[in-house]
């Protein structure tokens, strides 16, 4: 297996386009809809005339583009503070003490976390029901921490056992209490996991749909997903090039966001995975 | 208050299980309520019902059809995921020139949403002016545009596509994160004793990746398995049911066709099997962890 470096590179790279051509495909779709003028979206035509930026000012009028991204943000932020909150107690317990009913609490959550939303949605929306709290973004904000908190605490647990107990040690013995041991030594040490882990369990909120689909019905409540999927169904003419101007705009912070932990996911996924 | 007053384990655990458990247990018991109820079509509970709703779900042929199809899918993407997966890992563990670039873009559609993704495939598919149509115009490799989401010959493969798409960053990863924790030293020694490439991929390579393979396998299972997006926001299982996994059926029994108690069943019969998959699984990583 002598072969040069440049060699290889061409060859990897000749095996890898087919397969990008597939799996970016919608991208392409999406970014070349989105810029497309009104008059050429339903031309036989790949490349636009020009860039046409309106449809980023008209998507967000006609739309209703603003509102649902209103709520997504609230909705996501929400879940992901409450996730975050629970989680890292939780994942504290687990990898600085060893109790009675530990690994069957961690058992618990992974079975948890293992359930899609799907299965229990029916159960969810007769408790809503009986409640009287269908359409309040503020209960799919729970709902969805409620979905996340296993998740989270996995990842939690596996980077703060990477962190020396020395430190805290340490601090102990210089007569800090623990709770203030746990704010100004372990946390800061944590705070790029529990970065990570909020982001994971925000793009989870801002991307989730069967939730949102059932819980919230009155088009003032519309997260992203369901207010784009709203404009495309059951309507007989579509403004494509809006459409694509919104999925654009909803999926490019998630997008950026996956670039910068991409190195993260790597690591924490296999850590997670085989210890 | 004590300076040294430590952290008692239970309390911190507390919130966590109790709104896991909340969100998971409380709704589970409702769907078992419902499931040995008579319901009626907005759920309300008329009385006892016994296992009627066990038995008209189970005399369904719709639910037959429908989990076949789910099986389709489920081995068609996991299937199809892995077998794209392991070459696209074992190469992006080479050096190579743009090696960064390459991961990123391998790991771009983890970025898209499932629904997101649904609508531009919805776009991209359609039968008049879609992109697809176009290009394969322009390849010559159609004469004439095709409904790709208008009949059930193409929507389903295409559907099963669109989740291959969706589950290779993942399954990816993971590939390569278990292709970074084999030590290249073990390479230089089968070199040496003059095994072929192969031999060292199937003898070497595949044992040692086990662990990562099963993870990922299982993991993708549950989750396509449970995936729901795809199929709704392309076609709601249609043209006439032709489209249908459990998933979707399970959410038209319950919000379209108003059987309720029948729904109810249908997501503990689900609730069941994805029990059995974690048991799975929980199986294999605690293996890993005695090793």
């Amino acid at each position: 297996m002598t072969m040069s470096r440049e060699k290889r590179s061409v060859l990897i790279w000749l095996g890898l386009l087919p397969i990008f051509a597939v799996t970016l495909f919608p991208f392409l779709v999406m970014i070349l809809t989105a810029i497309k003028p009104k008059d050429e979206v339903f031309e036989r035509s790949w490349i636009p005339s020009r860039i046409a930026f309106e449809n980023f000012a008209a998507m967000w009028t006609q739309t209703g583009f603003g509102r649902a991204l209103v709520n997504s943000l609230y909705v996501s932020t929400l879940a992901t503070i409450l996730a975050i909150m629970i989680a890292i107690p939780a994942g504290y317990a687990l990898s600085r003490y060893r109790f009675i009913g530990r690994s069957s609490s961690r058992r618990f959550l992974l079975i948890t976390q293992m359930l899609s939303p799907i299965v229990l949605v029916l159960g969810i929306f007769r408790l809503l029901v009986i409640f009287g709290v269908l359409n309040d973004v503020n209960v799919v904000a729970v709902l969805y921490a409620g979905f996340n908190i296993a998740f989270s605490v996995w990842m939690l647990e596996s980077y703060f056992s990477t962190i020396p107990r020395d430190l805290e040690e340490a601090a102990w013995m210089e007569g800090a209490s623990r709770s203030k041991t746990l704010f100004k030594v372990f946390l800061p040490l944590a705070l790029p996991a529990i970065t990570v882990t909020a982001l994971f369990t925000f793009v989870n909120s801002w991307n989730e749909f069967v939730i949102a689909l059932t819980m919230l019905r009155r088009e003032d409540d519309f997260t992203l997903p369901i207010q784009i999927l709203s404009i495309v169904s059951g309507r007989y003419a579509v403004d494509w090039h809006l459409v694509m101007a919104a999925a654009f705009c909803a999926t490019l912070p998630v997008a950026i966001a996956f670039a910068w932990m991409q190195k993260y996911m790597l690591r924490g996924l296999t850590a997670g995975a085989v210890k | 208050m004590t300076a040294r007053l430590g952290f008692n384990p239970y309390l911190l655990m507390l919130p966590g299980l109790l709104i896991s458990g909340l969100v998971i247990l409380w709704p589970l018991g409702q769907l078992f309520l419902l499931s040995i109820s008579e319901v009626n079509r907005f759920g309300q509970i008329l009385g006892p019902g016994g296992f009627g709703n066990y038995a008209q779900v189970l005399s369904d042929p719709l639910l037959y059809e429908s989990l076949w199809r789910t099986v389709i899918w489920t081995v068609g993407i996991v299937g199809g995921t892995f077998v794209l997966a392991l070459p696209i890992s074992m190469a992006l563990s080479q050096d190579f020139i743009g090696r960064g670039l390459a991961r990123l873009l391998v790991m771009l559609p983890w970025a898209i949403s499932l629904a997101m993704l649904a609508i531009v495939g919805r776009w991209a598919l359609n039968g008049e002016s879609g992109t697809l149509n176009m290009v394969l115009g322009d390849l010559g490799l159609i004469s004439s545009n095709i409904a790709w989401l208008g009949q059930a010959d193409t929507a389903f493969p295409v559907q099963i596509i669109l989740g291959i798409i969706a589950t290779l960053p993942f399954t990816t990863t993971v590939l390569i994160g278990g292709l970074s924790s084999i030590p290249t030293d073990i390479y230089e020694v089968a070199k040496i004793e003059g095994a072929g490439w192969f031999s060292t991929f199937r003898r070497l390579t595949l044992p040692l990746l086990r662990p990562f393979i099963n993870i990922a396998i299982v993991l993708n299972t549950i989750y396509v398995f449970n995936s729901f997006p795809i199929i709704w926001a392309t076609t709601q299982g249609g043209p006439a049911n032709s489209t249908d996994i459990l998933v979707t059926y399970l959410y038209k029994l319950a919000f379209r066709f108003g059987r309720v108690g029948e729904a109810a069943v249908l997501s503990l019969v689900m609730f069941a099997l994805l029990l059995i998959f974690t048991l799975i699984y929980v199986r294999l990583t605690t293996r890993g962890d005695e090793q």
